[in-house]
């Protein structure tokens, strides 16, 4: 008896597991997303629920993780569970795209971008938005001391900058500059601008790699390094550089306390929090490299790809809400509206409505970006980024962290692209 | 029914140890034996090829001086913190069970921090030392006060402390169970026969208590030498990967910078060097344990 029923049960359980896995037509086509932008999951999560509410044939599920993109996606491929869609950034496109995302080459959305990313002749990755470095500034607080208006465009070198501050100070701004600690700051985006300066990054990078360009030589590098010492001459945290938080660096900058933080348009999210200035806006690194000191250093940022291994319903569903973003009124005043972004498509023509968005806008649409340069190793920013926060702390000078930068391109290689 | 058939004893060990044993070997064994198989592979984590490249990984882990550094500062890290970490837990153990008041209240609250997860910890104490403590220190000094955690040597005293903090009062309530099981007839005995407090303590309650101490130092050793959250939390290795631990430049190596063959291979050596101090300590400790 006691068998027969534990059989009964096993059926049982069994046929509801037999009927789950099977479901029926009528039923939504599930679509994960992952973001791995933190400051719009909010904002996501609530255009889940909407989505959900209006739309039954497909049906979005959006998660995040404040784990190392590369580190997360890698637990989801291990477990052989991936996201339909994934938010990645642009390296991650180059290493992933080829064995695990479909090509995009034939969606409507193509031919509004410069940005999208094709790796081997396929488009791969769908970028969600512009994003730019360079050095964020305080007009009002700027105007306050000095009495005159603030244009960045009287900027171009690295003496004009040092001026300005030299009269910030005598105006009582004590130290009117801001430097982040954090190595992705310092070494992915402040380093990888002597890279992305170089009219041919990779061939400089192989240069330095078989020893036939010097770095401490390097008129490029000098001429950031020169901007940076200004900066680090300045900086409000000078005598404590490492133990700078990025939000009281932000929070001085948005309430004017310093006139300038080197940052980029994603510092708005936390700006935006603080009792901030109205006329704050981007302006590139005072350097006096020609044509490069016109630019900001940026271009798009984080990347949509549809994995290659789900179903041709799922892609196909997957497909269709990257166009939704892109040519649907909802979908754009979503990206640039609701999330605050810098759309990476021609055809959105909604204002940008940060100011430091409004600035890389106005940059992007002038064609004044200087590209980013989305190959250097895995490794690269966390390495370099030690390097450079031993520059910052004092701890070596600038021989020195030419000396470590060349030695870890000693063994580094550059990603395939 | 025969009790001593080989059949009724599978099926009692099935019925009470099956589920248990199952999921011990999903969830211990079989990762084990995968991420033992992982270290003979090149694969980057992401990738569907995994490709098998014998021991180069291990040859390379004993190549790569940023994990030996690692390693050397584990090491460094979990002898400070042993030793203090018994240390600061006897003493309190001694002070709540003595008999004062309210000793219920304050064994309750030494042993609250083990309560708080790692990471929590971390970011609380990271705000007391970047905050609190440099704001004390401008409002009693005139000159710059810097964060502990920004020089190399104070993120690595601000670990040590935070770690201690935590597990004392852990270990503080197995040396409570020690102290409870030491007869009080020997110690009454002892102080009848001339011995002084302070001797009766050092010649017969610590030698009763020598199991405690085994137990102790195994757990606090194997929990130090593969601590990782509040490393993360705290000073996420910085300043300039000063304090990165073992665990932690595993973890960077495995999945940012995606040579995952190297870091589970460096996670093997890191096993099998805890594993053996660990095992050491218990036999070497075992080896003098008495009884009244």
């Amino acid at each position: 008896m006691k068998k027969t029923l534990a059989l009964i049960l096993a059926l049982a359980m069994v046929f509801a597991i037999a009927i789950s896995g099977t479901a029926s037509a009528a039923d939504p086509v599930e679509v994960t997303i992952f973001n791995s932008k933190m400051e719009i999951q909010d904002r996501l999560l609530e255009l889940q629920d909407e989505w959900n509410d209006t739309h039954d044939d497909i049906h979005i599920d959006v998660m995040y993780s404040s784990d190392t993109v590369a580190a997360h996606m890698s637990t989801k491929y291990a477990s052989n569970d991936p996201y339909v869609i994934s938010m990645v950034d642009a390296k991650d496109i180059y290493s992933l795209g080829p064995e695990h995302a479909i090509d995009l080459s034939g969606e409507p959305w193509v031919e509004y971008t410069s940005q999208a990313i094709s790796v081997g002749g396929k488009v791969l990755g769908f970028p969600v938005c512009v994003e730019a470095r360079g050095i964020l500034y305080n007009a009002d607080a700027i105007e306050k001391v000095t009495g005159e208006p603030f244009d960045p465009t009287t900027i171009r070198s690295t003496a004009d900058f040092q001026a300005l501050v030299d009269k910030l100070i005598a105006g009582g701004m004590e130290a009117p500059c801001g430097l982040q600690k954090e190595d992705w700051s310092l070494g992915a985006h402040y380093l990888q601008q002597v890279y992305e300066m170089h009219d041919d990054p990779d061939a400089f990078i192989a240069g330095i790699k078989d020893g036939s360009i010097k770095l401490i030589e390097d008129p490029v590098f000098n001429a950031l390094m020169d901007a940076f010492d200004v900066m680090k001459e300045n900086n409000w945290m000078k005598d404590a550089p490492l133990s700078a938080v990025r939000e009281d660096t932000e929070m001085m900058l948005a309430e004017g306390e310093i006139a300038f933080k080197y940052g980029g348009n994603w510092d708005w999210a936390n700006i935006s929090a603080f009792d901030y200035s109205e006329n704050m806006g981007m302006m590139p690194v005072p350097t006096d490299l020609e044509g490069y000191n016109e630019k900001l250093v940026g271009g798009g940022s984080k990347y949509f790809f549809i994995d290659n291994s789900v179903s041709p319903e799922q892609q196909e569903a997957a497909k269709q809400f990257l166009n939704w973003l892109v040519l649907d009124e909802a979908g754009q005043e979503f990206l640039v509206d609701t999330c605050a972004l810098v759309p990476a498509f021609s055809n959105i023509t909604l204002p940008v409505s940060d100011p430091l968005g409004a600035s890389v806008k106005a940059f992007a649409d002038a064609d004044k970006l200087t590209a980013n340069y989305n190959y250097a190793p895995d490794d690269h920013y966390a390495k370099n980024g030690i390097s450079f926060q031993k520059y910052l702390a004092g701890q070596i000078d600038r021989a020195g962290l030419a000396d470590e930068i060349t030695a870890y391109w000693a063994t580094a290689e550059v990603g395939a692209h | 029914m025969n009790q001593n058939t080989a059949s009724y004893k599978v099926k009692q060990y099935l019925m009470f140890a099956g589920p248990g044993t199952i999921l011990f070997f999903g969830t211990v064994i079989v990762p084990f034996l995968y991420g033992l198989y992982l270290t003979l592979t090149s694969w980057d984590g992401t990738s569907r090829s995994k490709p098998f490249v014998g021991l180069e990984n291990f040859v390379n882990a004993f190549k790569d001086t940023t994990y030996w550094q690692a390693m050397g500062r584990t090491v460094i890290y979990s002898i400070f913190a042993v030793v203090l970490i018994n240390i600061v837990a006897f003493a309190l153990a001694y002070l709540v069970t003595s008999g004062v008041k309210g000793q219920n209240f304050f064994r309750a609250g030494f042993f609250v921090p083990n309560l708080i997860g790692g990471i929590v910890l971390g970011y609380v104490w990271q705000f007391v030392f970047n905050r609190a403590f440099v704001a004390i220190g401008k409002a009693i000094s005139t000159g710059t006060t810097v964060s502990l955690l920004s020089t190399p040597n104070g993120a690595m005293f601000c670990l040590i402390l935070v770690s201690v903090w935590q597990y004392a009062g852990y270990m503080m309530l197995i040396y409570v169970a020690g102290f409870m099981s030491v007869s009080k007839d020997v110690q009454e005995a002892s102080l009848i026969d001339g011995c002084t407090p302070a001797q009766a303590m050092k010649n017969v309650t610590i030698p009763l208590m020598r199991s405690s101490f085994v137990q102790c130092i195994f757990l606090s050793i194997t929990r130090c030498f593969v601590v990782y959250d509040v490393n993360l939390s705290l000073t996420k290795g910085e300043p300039f990967g000063s304090s990165v631990l073992a665990a932690m430049h595993v973890y960077n190596q495995a999945f940012t910078y995606k040579n995952y063959g190297l870091g589970q291979a460096e996670a093997v050596i890191l096993f099998l060097v805890c594993a053996i101090v660990g095992v050491t300590q218990v036999m070497v400790g075992k080896k003098g344990e008495v009884e009244a």
